[in-house]
């Protein structure tokens, strides 16, 4: 295990460090799919790189290998097979690793760099969905050049989630378009932001019973998330929490308010995990409505998060996300990715 | 009291069975008997607002009600005052009443003597609450102020001032951060957008407050064109740079996540290189500069191999080309003499593999071929070999 010892304020949580992380920020992580055996946590970072450990189950991380592409990584996203890892770049290209291969091939671009990449796995077709900043949300099919569907965003791609049949992305305008992926892939609906500042990152929800996809959760730079169900049964089920602030011990006071860098949904409780610019993670049952944990504060804001398929592993990246402008940058800093057993923090509430 | 006249309604409480004269009086009870915390003694105003605020507050969990019965200490049911009693206690009450005769009356005369002139219930909530962003607690905020934003919250806003109480019956209210002690479990879009909307378009002192509520608009700031910072003026801050541009576009223009263009061949120039250059230019100038060059120098890049050589030795004469707009006057640098005082250590000789140590450099200056680093930095010049777009790889700061 690589506990530091007493954890210290690299890692005030006591959590298990990641050997070998990368050597800048980390901007997207994922863990693998449930079709291999073994448990893999790939990391895009902007070193260029993206990383790949496998996990055992005592918490020890054994790096895997690395593929680099020509600019800083934004998003990773795993073939459902579990064999290949999709990049996207500033590069304004996406490529697929093949990890048994150790192979990256090409196959998609955009005119921009790419923000978001996710794989869409439907009972008749595979595809990959790429979003990015020059406005378009695009669909490949990886073996061809050409993207089998392109359609127009408002505004560029600031975020996006995907779980079949559903798919949402968050744009620059504080815009938010619904897609369904039954058939293929058409846009559904647009919707309102619920938030008032910039939306910085997305994650969708199953309903419990049914275990389809039903709402989204959305993160502002304001430090606040909206719950939004796509038909919801009375208005007032979408709400709003506030988090990720500090300071201030009447509201509004001195506070300082960070953004929201990612939120991930526990894949078993349906509870869920937010991670920000303050440096700390909170867990929150949102059908109770209450927190279930803080975590401790870190000295560096926590960019990332992710559960494991099976919902037992929780890891998070710690690196600095410009949220202080360029002068805060210290290249010198280390960066950290943590993992800790999660099943029972974020057990629901039972109100 | 000679009339014991006995109001088919007078106030008892739920969780003690205690009657009152006044149903005020009633609420004052219950706030301080089974509505109080007993970790921070804070008065809440419902049995589920206290189990809340422990648990928000003080992470403790509350299962029943202080002090009260034990067939009556349920948490969750909502009870303020004589509302929310379920019929069939209030059946059952009358019952015992009626059966029990007046004796029961007797027992209650604490509340008559501690009368604190308490305003409407209301009316103290909010001042309690501090929230510090309502002023007038459910008062007609101007739906002006909720334009096309916040139409959920219009809805809500009706049923919700009608209500004599911060929440709602069965509103589970929402979580404010942890570390706000104040419980104040209003409805779940209430602080949101209150907080949100109040506090949102940089109104107070900032020049650009190009959104201010007169107008009825409560857009964020639009894109580009305004700071992201609140200014509600008591001091919460974004703590985000003032652009509205996501955090990755900013960082993405810094030099060292730009693109570099593909070199033909491993740079090999040593440090030294950078000496020579002068630093003053912004980078916004220099990344200017290059982008131009880099095109420039893409096109250009087969033409200028065979030149490479001669190039190294005439920068110190670069001095003349200031004037030279592109590339094609490179070509003619091959007259120019030839001291090398560019003290490079490019192994100039080498013919293919001149491509230089990129990521040494500091390029304050604009690399383009004919442009000079005031100063003879010149080095840039040696790179030519591979092609320009070899210069200008190096963005640093």
């Amino acid at each position: 295990m690589f506990n530091q010892l007493g954890g210290g304020t690299n890692n005030p949580n006591k959590d298990v460090e990641v050997t070998s992380p990368p050597d800048d920020t980390v901007s997207s992580l994922e863990f693998s799919p449930p079709s291999v055996p073994q448990t893999f946590l790939v990391a895009g970072s902007w070193d260029c790189r993206v990383r790949c450990w496998e996990v055992e189950a005592s918490g020890k991380t054994v790096p895997k290998a690395a593929q680099g592409m020509d600019g800083p990584i934004l998003d990773v996203a795993w073939h459902d097979d579990g064999t290949k890892v999709f990049m996207a770049s500033t590069d304004k290209s996406v490529k697929c690793w093949d990890l048994a291969a150790n192979q990256c091939m090409q196959v998609a671009a955009h005119d921009a760099p790419v923000k978001a990449c996710h794989w869409v796995k439907a009972p008749n077709y595979n595809c990959l969905m790429t979003a990015s900043w020059d406005k378009t949300l695009k669909f490949w099919d990886t073996r061809s050049a050409v993207p089998v569907m392109t359609m127009n965003l408002s505004e560029r791609c600031y975020c996006a989630d995907v779980d079949y049949p559903m798919a949402v992305v968050g744009t620059a305008d504080r815009g938010i378009c619904l897609y369904t992926l039954e058939g293929k892939p058409a846009e559904f609906k647009r919707v309102e932001s619920p938030l008032k500042y910039q939306h910085r990152c997305i994650a969708i929800f199953r309903d419990k019973k049914t275990m389809q996809p039903t709402g989204f959760a959305l993160g502002s730079v304001e430090g606040r998330v909206a719950i939004q169900y796509v038909n919801p049964a009375n208005p007032k089920d979408n709400f709003t929490f506030k988090c990720h602030r500090a300071g201030g011990s009447t509201t509004g006071s001195f506070q300082d308010i960070y953004a929201v860098n990612d939120i991930a949904f526990h894949p078993v409780h349906g509870t869920l995990a937010t991670v920000g610019s303050d440096g700390s993670f909170s867990f929150w049952d949102k059908d109770a409505r209450t927190k279930l944990k803080s975590s401790e504060t870190l000295d560096q804001p926590l960019t990332k998060c992710a559960f494991n398929h099976s919902g037992q592993v929780f890891a998070y990246a710690v690196g600095y996300d410009w949220s202080k402008g360029h002068e805060h940058y210290n290249p010198a800093k280390k960066n950290y990715i943590f993992l800790r057993p999660c099943f029972d923090d974020l057990k629901p509430r039972t109100t | 009291m000679g009339r014991k006249k006995k109001k088919a309604s007078k106030p008892w409480c739920w969780y003690c069975n205690r009657e009152f004269d006044d149903e005020k009086i009633l609420i004052q009870h219950q706030k301080a008997k089974h509505f109080k915390c007993h970790i921070c003694h804070k008065k809440l105003y419902t049995g589920p607002g206290l189990s809340i605020h422990c648990m928000q507050v003080h992470k403790e969990a509350i299962d029943k009600v202080p002090n009260s019965l034990p067939n009556r200490s349920n948490i969750e049911i909502e009870i303020y005052g004589m509302e929310g009693i379920p019929p069939e206690d209030i059946k059952e009450h009358e019952k015992q009443k009626t059966g029990g005769g007046k004796a029961s009356d007797s027992e209650d005369d604490e509340p008559a003597a501690k009368k604190k002139a308490t305003p409407a219930l209301l009316g103290a909530g909010p001042s309690t609450v501090t929230q510090g962003i309502l002023p007038t607690p459910m008062a007609p905020v101007p739906p002006g102020m909720y334009p096309g934003h916040a139409m959920p919250m219009n809805h809500m806003m009706p049923p919700f001032m009608q209500a004599p109480r911060m929440m709602m019956p069965g509103m589970r209210p929402l979580f404010p951060a942890a570390s706000v002690p104040t419980s104040t479990p209003s409805k779940p879009t209430f602080p949101a957008y209150s907080n949100a909307t109040i506090s949102a378009p940089p109104t107070t002192s900032t020049a650009s407050a190009s959104e201010p509520k007169e107008n009825g608009d409560v857009r964020p700031p639009a894109a580009n064109t305004c700071p992201l910072v609140t200014a509600t003026g008591a001091g919460s801050k974004i703590v985000h740079p003032p652009e509205d541009v996501s955090l990755e576009e900013i960082r993405a223009r810094h030099a060292k996540y730009r693109p570099k263009p593909k070199p033909d061949a491993p740079p090999a120039i040593p440090t030294s290189v950078s000496a020579m250059i002068s630093a003053s230019t912004s980078q916004a100038e220099v990344a200017a500069h290059m982008n131009a060059a880099v095109a420039a120098a893409r096109q250009q890049a087969a033409m200028r191999r065979p030149v490479m050589q001669q190039m190294v030795g005439m920068l110190p004469q670069l001095q003349q080309l200031q004037q030279l707009p592109q590339l094609q006057q490179l070509q003619q640098l091959p007259q120019l003499p030839q001291p090398v005082r560019v003290g490079v250590g490019v192994p100039v000789s080498m013919p293919p593999v001149m491509l230089p140590v990129m990521p040494q450099f500091n390029i304050m200056r604009p690399i383009q071929p004919g442009v000079l680093l005031p100063g003879g930095g010149v080095m840039p010049m040696g790179m030519f070999p591979g092609g320009m777009h070899g210069l200008l790889q190096p963005r640093y700061r």
